[in-house]
């Protein structure tokens, strides 16, 4: 006899309630599904957005790595070692998460219009209108996400095993690298592939510091902003379509790195 | 000989306080104390894993801190273990021999041996999480003597283990002290396991060694009367008979029961449970 499952009231709400947020959220990525799906032919064989993924992936890619390469130094140093002003450091780091992209790109574009910012540019290092100033937009809006990701991956290292491979032999380095890091793995590979999906993404901290200029500083979000605001609404769908796609496959990716990492037990 | 002098320090607001101790070389030493009396603080304090706020801690005269963690030649089991997750029993074993550079080939024989010593050799392409505690708590011994370490650190090695297995290990501690001659210091609540493996047992209460005395010292004379309350507290419990350790006297609550079942002085008359 097929077993009746009751609910209780509070469990009914609940459920009713994820039900209409799933709905909404469907809904919206469902449309952009719709309208891009018959432009995405049409899309690959136009220049510019062939440019904006181009630039998009490039940029993206040198800011995950970029953020990864500095973001596991810092978290291990916020989490693993005892300095004085490690909480201090720790707040002025996490700081931008909860400020609005588009007044980081306000803070990007300021700190590289002083003095430092000409200095540098006379140097060779242009950030304000250019391809370098999407990347310096990707790592601020990014690294704090990241080096929270990475630092809570650490924490979940158990300090014991550090502490017994320090007995056996090991130095700090080793003991990074054969133990701490092996054992953060996945929640690492997990915050590069979120952070890269998120940099696909961002656009307000890099309209803001680059601007929006066709076939120049046009990544697949300023694509969209732009055909959009001319009534290209092909070429923006397409865009849409394409970063939906990566950020679907990235999220997918992420979780299952993760569920085989809580299957395996191994935190 | 380890020694530890008018030792001090706060973690979190918990503090171990003036710790004295001598720990001779090749000794077995048990820490028994209440759950939050600091035992395993004070293990990893005599193993140098906190810096002092006070004191001293030496082997053979020269201080633990001297020497980086990774050249102390000390071995630490934990009480869950702690072996490495991500690696099978054998790399866990052979870590340490990695670590210091030993030729593959030398590795490779001693980590065998070891094996076969503890009787792990099945588990060798095994992972941790696959492992019973028994099997978990071996190859955790395993990892730490195949360096052959001075001093062997362990903290409630035998909590977690099914009482034969138990008296399985307590052989084997025996007989890896026998074989190795090294220094072991241990964390236990059972007052059984610390009588009957150390020759001296320290009793922590709140922070502070209050007495050292002999095993089979365990149930005799205390000064300390919180030392008295702790210990008295105690039930002896049928399984300690069992386990064998007869012809001791235990002279709890007052109470004196000789724990040979031939020769039981009627406890249960005199209020003993």
């Amino acid at each position: 006899m097929k077993k009746i499952k009751k609910y209780t009231g509070f469990e009914a709400v609940a459920i009713i309630i994820t039900f209409a947020v799933t709905v909404f959220i469907f809904s919206a990525m469902a449309f952009i599904v719709m309208r891009g799906v018959p432009y995405i032919g049409e899309a690959f064989r136009s220049e510019e957005v062939r440019f904006a993924l181009g630039l998009s992936l490039r940029t993206s890619l040198t800011s995950t790595l970029i953020c990864m390469l500095t973001g596991i130094p810092a978290a291990y140093a916020l989490v693993k070692t005892r300095f004085a002003a490690r909480h201090l450091f720790s707040v002025i780091i996490e700081l931008p998460l909860s400020i609005p992209n588009i007044m980081l790109g306000l803070s990007l574009l300021l700190m590289f219009s002083s003095g430092i910012g000409r200095a540098l540019s006379e140097h060779g290092f242009r950030v304000i209108f250019n391809v370098n100033g999407i990347i310096m937009a990707h790592i601020l809006v990014n690294l704090p996400f990241v080096i929270r990701m990475i630092k809570t991956a650490f924490m979940n290292v158990d300090p014991k095993v550090e502490i017994v491979a320090g007995s056996l032999g090991a130095g700090r380095l080793r003991t990074f690298f054969l133990i701490t890091l092996p054992l953060a793995k996945n929640a690492v590979i997990g915050a590069a592939i979120l952070a890269w999906s998120r940099a696909l993404g961002e656009f307000g901290a890099t309209l803001m510091l680059v601007g929006a200029t066709r076939m120049k500083t046009e990544t697949l979000p300023t694509s969209i902003y732009l055909n959009m605001a001319t009534g290209d609404t092909g070429p923006a769908m397409a865009c849409a379509m394409i970063l939906l796609a990566i950020s679907g496959i990235s999220l997918m990716l992420a979780n299952f790195i993760n569920g085989e990492h809580k299957k395996a037990g191994r935190n | 000989m380890i020694s530890v002098e008018n030792y001090e320090v706060n973690l979190s607001g918990f503090r171990l306080k003036n710790i004295n101790l001598n720990i001779n070389k090749g000794e077995i030493f048990a820490i028994v104390g209440e759950t939050g009396a600091g035992k395993t603080i004070l293990l990893e304090s005599i193993a140098g894993f906190y810096s002092p706020d006070g004191g001293t801690i030496s082997y053979g005269g020269r201080s633990v801190w001297d020497t980086p963690l990774e050249k102390r030649r000390i071995g630490f089991v934990y009480q869950d273990y702690s072996l490495f997750p991500h690696m099978k029993v054998r790399a866990n074993i052979e870590f340490g021999l990695k670590m210091h550079k030993v030729p593959k080939k030398e590795r490779r024989e001693a980590v065998q041996q070891m094996m076969k010593m503890l009787r792990i050799d099945h588990l060798a392409d095994r992972y941790p999480v696959t492992l019973s505690g028994g099997e978990k708590q071996r190859a955790a011994l395993a990892r730490a003597l195949v360096l052959k370490p001075q001093v062997l650190f362990m903290d409630e090695p035998f909590s977690a283990l099914d009482p034969n297995t138990r008296q399985r290990m307590y052989e084997l501690i025996r007989s890896i002290h026998k074989n190795f001659g090294c220094t072991i210091i241990f964390v236990t609540h059972d007052f059984y396991e610390a009588a009957s493996l150390a020759g001296r047992v320290g009793v922590m209460i709140k922070g502070e060694l209050r007495e050292v005395f002999g095993g089979e010292n365990m149930f005799g004379e205390h000064s300390d009367p919180e030392v008295v309350e702790f210990l008295g507290r105690y039930e002896a419990k049928e399984s300690d008979y069992e386990n064998g350790y007869k012809n001791a006297f235990c002279r709890a609550r007052g109470f004196t029961w000789q724990r040979d079942r031939d020769k039981r002085l009627g406890a249960d008359e005199q209020g003993f449970r």
